[in-house]
This record gives C-alpha cells, structure tokens and sequence, in this order.
C-alpha cells in the first residue's frame, strides 16, 4: 500500500504526505448548458480504471503543489507517462 | 473412515445459465442462496476469480449492527440481524453469532448531536439504541479511561445492544454450502472477462474457461464491481479505497462488546478466539491492491492503548486489508435493468458490506426473479444521484473526526 510518489518540487517522497485529488477529467463544465446528466457525469461518476491512470495529487505535507502524474491502480505503482495513454 | 465430505462440490462451467452471479463473496452467494430457496431458480452460476470468500468476505472484522443514521439503511439493516439465528437454523452451520453489542464512543458535542440523531431514528424505527454519557460508557466496557488525560477524551457514547459479531468464514461456507445444495454451480478460480450485451440487452459472460450464456446477470463483485460495470458501460459514484485490519495476540475473555470511535478512528472487539480485531480508517487513494503498511499498526497501537491503557504491550499477530467501494453518501447502490436490461448491480457497500450480505442477496435475488424492484430497494437506485437525493448517511461520526 505505501509507495513513494515523485513531486515535482520535493522528488521522491512517502505516498502519505500527499492528498489524492482525484482522477484528472477535465474542466469543470460550463453552467450554462448543465443538465442533471451532465452534472451527475462531473461530479460524482468516476472512471475507476484498473490500470495506469492520470490523477491529482497535493504535496500536502510538503511544498503544497498541485501536480498530476500516473498510476496504476493495479500495483499502485507510479508509471511513467509513456507507458500510459495522455 | 475419515473421508473428507466437501459442502460443495466443483461442477464444471457450463455453456449457459439462467442467471450468472459475478463474484462468489457473501453479497453472490447469498443472492444464489435465495434465488434457489425462494424462487426455485436453481439454474445459476456463481463465478469467483479467485476463490469464494477471497475479497471483502474473508476481509471484513465481521461487526453487525443496525444503528445507521437514515430510516432507509435502518430498517434493511435490522432486517439483516434478525437473519442471522434464522440462518443458522437453515444453513444447519454454526455462524456464531455473538450478540454482544456494540459501543460507540464520541469525543465531543457535535459527536453526540450525530448520535442523538442516530439513536432517534433507530428508536423511531423499532430498534433498541441508546445514548450513554461517559460513566455509562465506563459501565459497560471498565476497560475505557474516561478521564481527561487522553487527547480526545470520551464524551459519551451510542450504544446498540442488538449488534454484535458473527464468525465471517463461517457464514461464506454456510452460503455456499446452502445454495449448492439446491443445485447452484460455484465455479471458482474463473475470471470474468468480459460482459456480452446485444440491443440493449445482456446476452453471455465471458470467462477465461468459455463463454456462457445467461439471460441474466448480477455484479455483486464488491470492490471489483466498478471494474466490472465499466465492461458494459456503467460507470458508478465510486471510489474503491483499501481498509485495514488486523488481530492481536489471543487473551483471556475480557471484553464483551464491540467498541469504536470515529474520532480515533478504530473499532475493536475480541473474538471468541480471543484475538483483539482491529481495524482503521481507509488509505486515502483509490486501489485495487490489498497491500498493509505499518502506518496503521501504529496508529491502531496508539489509538487503542490511549482509549484502553490495559492494552499496553499486546502484540499484533496478523494484518490485511481488503476493499471498501465508497459512495459519496455511504449508502449502497442497488440498481438494474437499467442501463443494460437485465443487468443488475449490488456495489457501493463500502465497510458495510459483511452485515447487509444476507438481506441484500435476499431482495435482490427477489428483484430478479420477479422483475419488480422490491419497495425496501428503491432508494438505492443509481437515479439518486442524478436527481441530487442523496442519503444522509455521511452524518456518521467518522466526519466529526479531527482530520488532518
């Protein structure tokens, strides 16, 4: 479970310095042509890949930066991102 | 003279199955269980990757309660606890049922406003739960240090006499016992590998021992079941997080109830074995690993011995971990013939999987026999969070906890 995740800032550190922030999907979508679907699809559907996946981080007991970087899900094992799609 | 009798046997995959059951946990097996007993629908496959009891069933720190904080979850889940002497009786294998109540601790004002909440809705729906201040929580479990030397000291306490702890292997084997019995095929160590639909509707699974036909189909795969609904398109409100447990060394009988605390973040309960169970709060990021760190021996170590100082110096035997998929209102979803006409679903139980197993296989085995979603279902629909009706189950007081 425990594995060390690369900031950008810090290099390699303890997986629990850092807060999840989620798979990466995108911007937020724009209010104007909302619908409960589109909202539903945002906000709470999650593509729960098993496999490599693009994601945020927070260097939260660190430096604080934002970031994204790869994972896999499977190994919970950083992968570079060649190895996934972008 | 000692030949060995095996609860069920090992049938080979056939090519097709009235209904095919993903995943052989408790949530499968008990689905297939009555499906067979009261429906007469014997003609169901039962498909693990693993073996039966591998996941969540074999993971969890087998705690049953019914003191939820909505009336929804509530009445489900005491219907579920008074499954259990009821199973016992059928399944004719001892599941060991101790009902011995459970504690749970508050360290502030705000805990106990939650609870008070809890214990409202658990009186209105005719379920025995009550509010203790600190000495009443000393009564019942000496053990606890209620003065002010800890860091969050205990305030009070819910306390939930109907709950307790049931021997979890015990129950797998039962199940699976039970529904082979009846004619049910667990097919172990085959692995899904992809879901057929045609024109909307599921046609075959398909397993790495060949495809099977089946008119109709249930996920029930626990933490996998994302995995498995992302096959036919369904993607869920659901983040699939690791939870940590572990056993301490065996000791005499000295504690008669199931204690817990948001704020510390720690439940424990000593089994009949003796061993102290244990278990923690989530790794924070979404896996499908059952990977431990020494984190949480820690954090458990520190969190038990601050609320139970006569625990200084037990060792920890054993660690695991094992799936929890989570939903934004921690309550589950079960849903079907939706999106994929006879599809159906039962995910999203998170740490609450073990003690709803046997009632939720019930209704849902109902749902699909007769193809009218049961009334006690309907608020676990998928809709709910399309229509902003979320549960209020998140009122639980794990979120009143100092998180950092």
């Amino acid at each position: 479970m425990s594995y060390l995740l690369t900031c950008p800032v810090c290099g390699k550190r303890n997986g629990y310095e850092f807060r999840f922030g989620g798979e990466e999907r995108g911007p937020r979508p724009d209010e104007k042509d909302l619908t409960p679907q589109s909202w539903l699809e945002w906000a709470h559907l999650r593509e729960n890949v098993g496999g490599p996946q693009k994601e945020w981080w927070c260097h939260q007991q660190g430096c604080g930066l934002w970031f994204t970087t790869w994972r896999n899900t499977l190994t919970n094992h950083e992968t570079p991102p060649e190895e996934g799609k972008s | 003279m000692f030949a060995m009798k095996r609860l069920w046997n090992r049938p080979t995959q056939k090519s097709a199955y009235d209904t095919v059951i993903i995943g052989g946990g408790l949530h499968g097996l008990a689905a297939a269980y009555y499906l067979a007993r009261d429906h007469g629908l014997t003609d169901v496959a039962v498909i693990d990757r693993r073996y039966i009891g591998f996941g969540g069933a074999g993971r969890n720190t087998a705690i049953v309660r019914a003191n939820q904080r909505t009336q929804e979850n509530v009445h489900l889940y005491n219907e579920g606890l008074k499954l259990w002497p009821e199973l016992t009786r059928e399944l004719d294998f001892n599941l060991m049922f101790y009902n011995c109540g459970n504690l749970n601790l508050v360290h502030s004002e705000a805990g106990l406003g939650a609870f008070r909440m809890n214990v409202a809705t658990a009186q209105f729906c005719g379920v025995k739960s009550e509010l203790l201040d600190a000495k009443g929580c000393k009564e019942v479990v000496p053990q606890l240090d209620i003065s002010d030397r800890l860091k969050f000291p205990i305030y009070g306490g819910m306390y939930h006499p109907p709950g307790g702890t049931i021997r979890h292997d015990a129950l797998v084997w039962g199940l699976a016992k039970g529904a082979a019995k009846k004619g049910v095929h667990i097919l172990q160590q085959t692995e899904v590998m992809d879901i057929g639909v045609d024109k909307g509707r599921v046609t075959s699974v398909r397993t790495d021992k060949g495809v099977i036909n089946a008119r109709r189909v249930l996920i029930a795969a626990g933490g996998y079941s994302t995995l498995l609904c992302r096959m036919v398109g369904i993607l869920l409100p659901i983040h699939v997080l690791t939870i940590q447990a572990m056993v301490s060394q065996p000791m005499k009988p000295f504690l008669h109830h199931v204690v817990s605390s948001g704020t510390y973040h720690a439940y424990c309960h000593q089994s009949l074995k003796g061993e102290l169970v244990t278990g923690s709060h989530m790794d924070p990021w979404p896996n499908y690993t059952t990977r431990v760190t020494a984190r949480y021996i820690k954090h458990q170590a520190e969190a038990l011995t601050e609320m139970m100082p006569c625990l200084k110096g037990l060792k920890f035997m054993r660690i695991w971990s094992g799936l929890a998929d989570m939903t934004p209102d921690m309550a589950p979803i079960m849903d079907g013939n939706t999106q994929v006409e006879n599809l159906f679903y039962d995910a999203g139980w998170g740490y609450f999987g073990f003690k709803s197993a046997p009632i939720a296989g019930r209704y849902m085995a109902k749902w699909i026999a007769t193809g009218q979603r049961p009334d006690i279902l309907s608020p676990f629909g998928l809709e709910r969070y399309r229509e902003a009706r979320l549960q209020g189950e998140t009122s639980t007081p794990i979120n009143y906890g100092p998180w950092d």
